[in-house]
């Protein structure tokens, strides 16, 4: 084994293209996908099937894949050539499944399980085991060269194609097998366009050709292939014949192919050339496609973020409205406010301003007769009034979370393949969002006490007890932003002033303001809270595709360190051969 | 939608239920329009269209189209079968490019060919042939394709056989002894047609170049990838157009199905089913549920809150009561009450019996509906939405949904003009109020006249001396009297019919509840339940009209 250095810094520069190429996620359904995930597929098996063993084994027999259409008579040629039935030909599409490869005893080595095709297993009888590779070493064929029969690349076997365009990929020769009848057909010529892309050595098998036509279809042939940048591949007529008993053809029909297999087999430099030609065209050809796959990356990443952004918008917005909902005083009317004024009503509030010490046994009574009982009713009417707000509001989130990604085919997919109905509040919401407006109530409540530790035995304090502070405190809360106008002051305003002065005079200016900053704090901390988990659904299902933004660069970084190896290889070359 | 029906009556003629299928996927289709994905929907149309369209052209001949990879001879079947070298025949692939058409029999077959979009110069009339033998008897009423192939590199030539295909009765598809196996043909063609099994038939060409003792294997083989496709009941004929093996066969198979005139009902009723399938597959066949009774009422009674209807009734209580009052209270109290602003003067609604003429100008200032009151309107919408739809296929229910909030931006609107509209009752006092109102200025003035009688008395003494003297009733002088029971009976008055014109108040609270609910469910029943019910109907019409077209 002969590894250059230079051809060391090459393989390497392939294993971690290879590796690149495998993390690279195209999950999202966008126009086109489908082709850039195949084409990723094929890539990687090409590298580990072809071009990474290939540069391990430069000196390695030379591989010619015998490929082409079902019926055109691939298996029948490569019995002719070498002389005896090694893989069964019939009447019957598709005839071939498992590949042969026949090669002469001597190298053998060459063909262990570690090196082409790593994934195909060795046998040694026949089979159609697709995922397996029958061996037959036979002395015909000469050293350093060995065929390989394919199975089809269009019969309507799907694993016959996919593993015929496998083989093909990683041949160092392809001996294309067409007929009369099929050398128009569109999806060989779709592998021969490849073929050229590439420049893989190729060389074309008319076969199957009645002898009154040969001229006709060979010229045309010649024309397309001229046509398709296939100029300089030989073409090779053979006539349609009657089989000899074995199921082969004479060996005078054979004999071109033959002829040229063995001169080829006798020239290790032209083998070796030809094997160069090939290697250096996959490798070309697999760093400019891996820049179509980067670009589908890149699209992704894009199509992702824009999925990102549309759930977040949403989100926010609603968060927003949630959160401007809950300080302007809009909580401040209908049902909040008729128990608000209930209860400041029934605490006859002016009387308790004035706080008459003298006052004290009554407000006594009040506070463990009647205000609590006022005050509950205020704090259920807020529950009831902010619960409904973060549900809607929380539903109309997702909503227009839905409508953006319905906006978006890949959106369109992740929606319907995900089970539960994102288009909606997830279904323990308001649960969550009754826990938490109690739980935020439970919070003002307790910092009332807190704040109120020494101020426990003044009349105020006592008259309206913990709970009626708390709620006075909500209503600060509710009415902090206080952007009312007109009538509003009066009713909604006006209700929170009266919560303000009582407030005011028990706890003072100062701390007033910081216990109603605090309070607001803490509901716009559950509320975000709140709407973020919803929020999550959407980015934990994008998140989940692990769609890398990186990704992209990993590749064409990868890309170009492989074609920075192969201009520095192709200058030296040239460097010695002038 | 006059060719789908001139197409049906021609059909209902002929004594068959196809006319009925195609009236209904053309109704399902128009009624799917807009809320099932255009792809689907348009599929849908063309199909009822073309079928129509197929319908209204001749009923005696049958198309009849060979189709198959290149090279598989079916330009040499075609000639065969006419008769004649009509198609070129050639080793260069791929050798036919355009369709051509023999037609046996000409009488009506213009229209048909026509419509199959074939060019005069691609056709050949086989009555205009001097030889009528025994086969042309057969093929009668046939127009015969020769269609371009679908696997070559040229790629117009697949595009003008999808399209064919789209259009003939009968199907013939050749397939070869080297080709047979291909993904071209089975994945892209005989797969997708497996609903069309009826009108196909598969001819195995070029049998002559496989061995005697393998063709009985092959057929089988061919019969195994037929029945993969789905197509286990298609005839599959073993023919060589060079060597003439097998072609009578297949001439006489042709006229059969031909002559049985089933051929083009079948192809088109495939094509309906299919449509309808399709349609039928995204809409779902579950039935959905009524809208309840409850459900009606609680949205009512969003929207009623949302309207401010309670602020309102409330205020028309007040009303009454503070004109009652004023009304029937004493007079020289009551006019103290006018200080005070009137509930409903001030929410701008007591226009009078104008009040209908100027709606759509003036808005009420109820206060506007709180972000509180519309979230719970928004909830009683979904609710709305979320009963009808539960059992539907995802597009319906979003269908649905999105017809139920499609006119809510109008909301506001909509629900100030039904409040203005209403006519709250309040401007009237009752009849008995102006009673009481007289009975209180006669008693006031009786009171007054007390006053002054008793004033000139006490001013002036001396007068009383030359004047008879001031009458009383049982020693209580009259003027005292007069003074005394003016005033206490006009507060009696006034007091009592402070229980009245309470009674009163509540009730014509109640009567303004009861019609502003009923103009606010006027509202609703415009704003959200019209608008789903129509969804409903229109998906009912969908499954009514693809059961019809599937029956």
């Amino acid at each position: 084994m002969t590894v250059t250095p230079a051809g060391t810094q090459m393989l390497a520069a392939l294993v971690r293209l290879r590796a690149a190429l495998q993390g690279v996620a195209l999950p999202l359904e966008l126009p086109g996908v489908q082709e850039h995930r195949t084409a990723r597929e094929e890539m990687v098996n090409q590298l580990e099937d072809y071009v990474i063993p290939r540069i391990v084994t430069l000196e390695a027999p030379l591989l010619a894949v015998v490929g082409g259409s079902t019926g055109a008579g691939k298996s029948t040629l490569v019995n002719s050539l070498v002389g005896s039935v090694v893989t069964e030909s019939g009447v019957l599409r598709p005839t071939t499944r498992s590949p042969v490869l026949v090669h002469n005893p001597a190298d053998a080595d060459w063909f262990g399980a570690d090196r082409l095709l790593p994934e195909l297993e060795r046998v040694h009888h026949a089979t159609h085991d697709p995922h397996a590779l029958q061996l037959v070493p036979l002395d015909v064929v000469p050293q350093g060269l060995a065929i390989l029969d394919a199975p089809d690349i269009d019969s309507v076997e799907e694993s016959n194609r996919r593993l015929a365009a496998q083989l093909l990929a990683a041949a160092d020769l392809w001996l294309f097998v067409t007929s009369a009848a099929r050398y128009a057909d569109q999806v060989p010529w779709n592998f021969l366009r490849q073929a050229a892309e590439r420049s893989a050595a190729v060389a074309i098998v008319l076969d199957r050709t009645p002898t009154d036509a040969v001229d006709t279809v060979a010229s045309h042939l010649a024309r397309m292939l001229a046509a398709r940048g296939l100029r300089d591949s030989p073409l090779f007529v053979v006539n349609e014949a009657t089989l000899t008993e074995d199921g082969i053809l004479e060996p005078s029909h054979v004999a071109e192919i033959r002829g040229w297999l063995a001169d080829l087999g006798g020239d290790a430099e032209a083998r070796a050339a030809m094997v160069r030609q090939t290697l250096e065209g996959a490798v070309r050809a697999l760093t400019r496609r891996v820049h179509t796959v980067a670009d589908a990356c890149v699209e992704q990443a894009e199509a992702a973020e824009r999925l990102r952004a549309g759930a977040d918008a949403a989100y926010d917005a609603e968060i927003a409205k949630l959160l401007e909902a809950t300080a302007d005083g809009t909580l401040l009317r209908g049902e909040v406010l008729v128990r608000w004024q209930e209860f400041v009503g029934t605490g006859e509030l002016v009387k308790t301003l004035e706080a008459k010490v003298g006052w004290l046994r009554d407000r006594m009574v009040n506070a463990i007769k009647g205000k609590p009982q006022q005050a509950e009713r205020v704090s259920v009417a807020v529950e009831s009034s902010l619960e409904s707000l973060i549900v809607e509001r929380a539903e109309a989130a997702a909503e227009h979370a839905e409508a953006s990604w319905r906006t978006l085919a890949p959106g369109q997919d992740l929606l319907s393949d995900v089970g539960e109905d994102l288009g909606r509040a997830s279904r323990g919401l308001r649960r969550q969002a009754e826990r938490a407006v109690r739980e935020w109530q439970q919070d003002v409540i307790d910092m009332v006490r807190t704040e109120g530790a020494d101020k426990r035995t003044t009349a105020r304090f006592l008259a309206y007890g913990v709970n009626g502070l708390a709620v006075s405190l909500m209503v600060v809360v509710f009415a902090s932003t206080a952007g009312l106008t007109g009538a509003e002051v009066g009713i909604a305003g006006g209700s929170a002033l009266l919560g303000q002065k009582l407030l005011e005079a028990v706890f003072g200016d100062q701390a007033l303001r910081s216990l109603a900053e605090r309070a607001r704090r803490k509901l716009e901390v559950r509320v975000q809270d709140l709407l973020d988990e919803e929020r999550h659904r959407y980015l934990d299902l994008l998140a989940s595709l692990g769609i890398e933004p990186g990704a992209a660069d990993g590749l064409r970084d990868a890309a170009r360190a492989v074609d920075d190896l192969r201009y520095a290889s192709v200058e030296r070359t040239s460097l010695h051969s002038y | 939608m006059t060719s789908l029906l001139d197409g049906a009556k021609r059909l209902v003629t002929r004594g068959s239920d196809l006319g009925d299928r195609v009236q209904g996927l053309g109704r399902a289709s128009e009624a799917a329009r807009g809320r099932l994905d255009d792809d689907v929907v348009d599929h849908a149309d063309e199909t009822a269209e073309r079928v129509a369209r197929r319908l209204g052209l001749t009923g005696d001949h049958t198309v009849v189209a060979i189709a198959g990879a290149t090279g598989s001879g079916k330009s040499s079947t075609f000639n065969a079968l006419a008769g004649v070298e009509l198609s070129s025949v050639g080793v260069r692939r791929p050798t036919t490019s355009w369709a051509t058409a023999c037609v046996w029999g000409k009488e009506g077959a213009s229209e048909l060919l026509d419509y199959l979009g074939i060019a005069p110069r691609h056709q050949v009339m086989r009555d205009s042939l001097l030889d009528t033998g025994k086969e042309d008897q057969a093929l009668q009423g046939v127009v015969l394709l020769d269609l371009p192939d679908h696997d070559s590199t040229e790629v117009s030539h697949h595009l003008e056989v999808d399209r064919l295909i789209e259009l003939t009765d009968l199907m013939v598809w050749v397939l070869d002894p080297q080709k047979y196996a291909d993904a071209a043909v089975h994945d892209r063609y005989l797969t997708p047609l497996a609903t069309h099994w009826a009108v196909m038939m598969v001819v195995l060409n070029h049998v002559d170049e496989v061995p005697d003792n393998r063709r009985q294997s092959m057929l089988d083989d061919i019969r195994r990838l037929l029945d993969a496709d789905g197509l286990e009941r298609v005839p599959l004929l073993a023919t060589s157009a060079r060597t003439g093996e097998g072609i009578d066969a297949l001439r006489y198979a042709i006229a059969d199905r031909v002559r049985a005139k089933e051929v083009t009902r079948a192809r088109l009723e495939a094509d309906v089913r299919h449509a309808a399938q399709q349609l039928s597959d995204v809409t779902g066949t579950s039935a959905h549920p009524q809208l309840s009774k409850q459900r009606i009422t609680a949205l009512e009674d969003a929207f009623a809150e949302a309207a401010g209807v309670p602020t309102l009734v409330e205020a028309v209580e007040a009303a009454t009561r503070v004109r009652g009052r004023r009304a029937t209270g004493w007079p020289v109290t009551s006019w103290i009450s006018r200080l005070r602003p009137d509930p409903l003067k001030r929410l701008h609604l007591d226009l009078g019996k104008d009040s209908s003429e100027f709606t759509g100008r003036g808005r009420t200032s109820i206060p506007t509906a709180t972000q509180v009151q519309r979230a719970r309107v928004d909830a009683e919408v979904r609710a709305v939405a979320d009963e009808v739809s539960a059992p539907l296929s995802r597009p319906w229910a979003e269908a649905v949904r999105r017809a139920s909030v499609a006119r809510l931006p109008e909301l506001g609107d909509r629900l100030d003009v039904a409040l203005t509209r209403t006519h709250l009752n309040t401007e009237r006092m009752p009849v008995w109020a102006g009673l009481v109102r007289l009975l209180q200025w006669v008693l006031l003035v009786v009171a007054v006249a007390g006053l002054v009688w008793s004033g000139v008395l006490l001013i002036d003494p001396q007068l009383g001396v030359d004047r008879p003297n001031t009458p009383d009733v049982q020693g209580f002088p009259v003027p005292v009297i007069m003074v005394l029971g003016g005033v206490l009976l006009g507060l009696l008055l006034a007091l009592l019919c402070r229980f009245l014109v309470g009674a009163t108040a509540r009730s014509r609270a109640r009567s303004a509840d009861r019609r502003l609910r009923s103009a606010i469910g006027e509202v609703a029943e415009e704003l959200v339940v019209t608008p789903v019910r129509a969804e409903l109907t229109a998906y009912d019409a969908v499954r009514d009209g693809l059961a019809q077209a599937l029956r």
